[in-house]
């Protein structure tokens, strides 16, 4: 469990967020929004479709500006988009004109991590996700849940303060979706960093996480935060428990009371 | 049982894809021969077979000189074209103030035909190599500009927003990530402004050249040697020919990323790569 001792590793304090839309009526996304996020805590958000969750992680990521209100790493006020925030998205970000390696690579030449260790790095995570032997392949020769082991070995092979995941998995099919989930958990729990997790399905998110946010939308606030009681390492099996089952249900209707269109 | 089966090999041949590559050809050049032979067309209009050949037995000595500086003068100005297009545009989407300062001025010369200005070049350029060079050059670069900068504006932009987040900046995103991605998409305007470039360069040496291939046109056009006409033009398409083939073959290894080369089956039946 993360220790709730330490200062926020991030910190969101009444953040504000609008844009206007094409008949340029002020939409409002996020509406005085504040949450710490704890050092080495694996935090789910979960909202429906629209409640600003993406936008949220897209402005601690320093891709978009707040618009009101501050958003802290480790104090420091986040103003642009730095490797110590890494991030995964939903859509295949990995560049198709490199191969495997050099994608993975592409950090660690930037913070100019000098060779061999820079080669250890590579192999090692490449190891991690199971895509060892894969080093000289282009993306278009791997399948789906291929790339995005290749986009989640980008990012963490940089060892950033927080790995940020937009619905990371949202695009594989089911039973991808599942061993990706699982692989990543077992990577997570050896090597412990902070994660906030954006996704839609409630069980991936109990499953994932220490504790899970749940957003209401238009505007996005926060609902309810819930710590998750299950021991580490998860059991896959844990998804079936009753104690699973009834805390996803109650969580499903938090989301459904803070649902509107 | 698939009736297919049962029709033996040879007839089978009418209906291939190489028989009906060459049949449309093959008839142009019969009914060539034909007309020539029962010489139903002047033959200043329509000279036949023996004619042509007998214009190559009197050029065949000028024809490496007069190739050689024509297709140097077309190569360096396309050379000069793309890099200076390229690079402008580079330079414009890179830069707010310089895609002011050269924008005007390309958005001004896009729309002026460049063969309108052969006469103003000679006059600033004289005749000879330098009016022809300069015109191929502007043509070029002007369209490769253009197709750079549009090229970059639809670059998928979660590539650039995965490479803000592993702490790349303006430059690195630049080198790393949008020069790989138009490459391909810039493939296909360099092979238009190829083909194009043998044509300004043609309609240059046209104008007051006094040597090159099309100077050699001009002079058989002047002592009504149709044949010596049709032979030097085909020895134009055969240059642009393998011009073309030399850009598809560095396009084939340059583009070995993309989806193209993963098109098999009916996709690419569709989209017309197989």
């Amino acid at each position: 469990m993360a220790s709730e001792v330490h200062p926020p590793k991030i910190q969101i304090e009444n953040l504000d967020f609008s844009y206007a839309d094409e008949q340029a009526k002020p939409l409002n996304i996020l509406d005085q929004l504040s949450l710490s996020v704890f050092d080495r805590e694996f935090l789910t958000i979960v909202g429906a479709s629209g409640c600003g969750k993406s936008t949220l992680l897209n402005i601690i990521a320093g891709l978009l500006p707040p618009g009101s209100g501050k958003v802290y790493i480790d104090g420091r006020e986040i103003q642009r988009p730095g490797p110590d925030r890494t991030m995964v998205f939903q859509d295949d970000a990995v560049f198709p004109w490199y191969t495997v390696y050099q994608n993975v690579e592409y950090g660690l030449k930037i913070s100019k991590v000098p060779n061999p260790t820079r080669d250890q790095q590579v192999k090692h995570v490449l190891d991690l996700v199971g895509l060892t032997g894969c080093d000289d392949m282009y993306p278009r020769q791997l399948s789906g849940g291929m790339r995005k082991r290749v986009d989640v070995a980008r990012a963490i092979v940089t060892r950033p303060e927080v790995l940020l995941m937009d619905e990371p998995f949202a695009a594989l099919d089911v039973l991808t979706k599942q061993h990706l989930q699982e692989q990543f958990l077992k990577i997570w729990n050896d090597n412990r960093i902070t994660v906030i997790f954006v996704t839609h399905d409630l069980e991936e998110a109990l499953y994932l996480a220490d504790r899970v946010v749940v957003m209401s939308s238009h505007p996005g606030r926060i609902a309810r935060i819930v710590s998750v009681p299950f021991e580490r390492p998860r059991e896959k099996d844990v998804k079936t428990t009753l104690e699973f089952q009834t805390l996803r249900r109650e969580l499903s209707y938090v989301l459904d009371a803070n649902f509107s269109d | 049982m698939d009736a297919h089966n049962l029709i033996p090999e040879r007839t089978r041949f009418y209906h291939s894809s190489s028989f009906k590559k060459i049949i449309v050809p093959v008839i142009l050049i019969v009914l060539w021969i034909v007309v020539s032979q029962l010489k139903l067309v002047r033959p200043i209009f329509v000279p036949p077979p023996e004619a042509i050949w007998k214009a190559f037995l009197g050029m065949y000595k000028l024809l490496p000189r007069a190739i050689l500086t024509t297709v140097s003068m077309t190569l360096t100005g396309f050379g000069i074209g793309v890099a200076f297009g390229t690079i402008s545009g580079l330079a414009m989407a890179y830069n707010k103030t310089i895609r002011d300062l050269l924008g005007t001025i390309f958005d001004l010369t896009r729309p002026v035909p460049v063969f309108a200005l052969i006469p103003l070049f000679i006059l600033w350029f004289g005749i000879g190599r330098s009016p022809q060079i300069a015109l191929i050059a502007l043509g070029t670069s002007v369209v490769l500009g253009v197709t750079t900068l549009e090229a970059i504006r639809n670059v998928p932009n979660i590539f650039v927003r995965a490479a803000l987040t592993l702490g790349a900046d303006r430059q690195k995103i630049y080198t790393s990530i949008i020069v790989p991605y138009i490459v391909p998409h810039l493939v296909g305007a360099i092979r238009v402004a190829a083909a194009a470039s043998w044509g300004l360069g043609v309609a240059a040496e046209f104008m007051g050249s006094q040597a090159g291939l099309g100077y050699l046109i001009i002079l058989q056009q002047t002592y009504l040697r149709t044949a010596g006409i049709i032979l030097l033009v085909v020895i134009y398409s055969i240059l642009a020919v393998i011009m073309d083939l030399i850009i598809a073959r560095i396009e084939r290894h340059i583009t070995r990323w993309t989806e193209r080369r993963a098109s098999i089956g009916v996709v690419a039946s569709i989209v017309g790569s197989a």
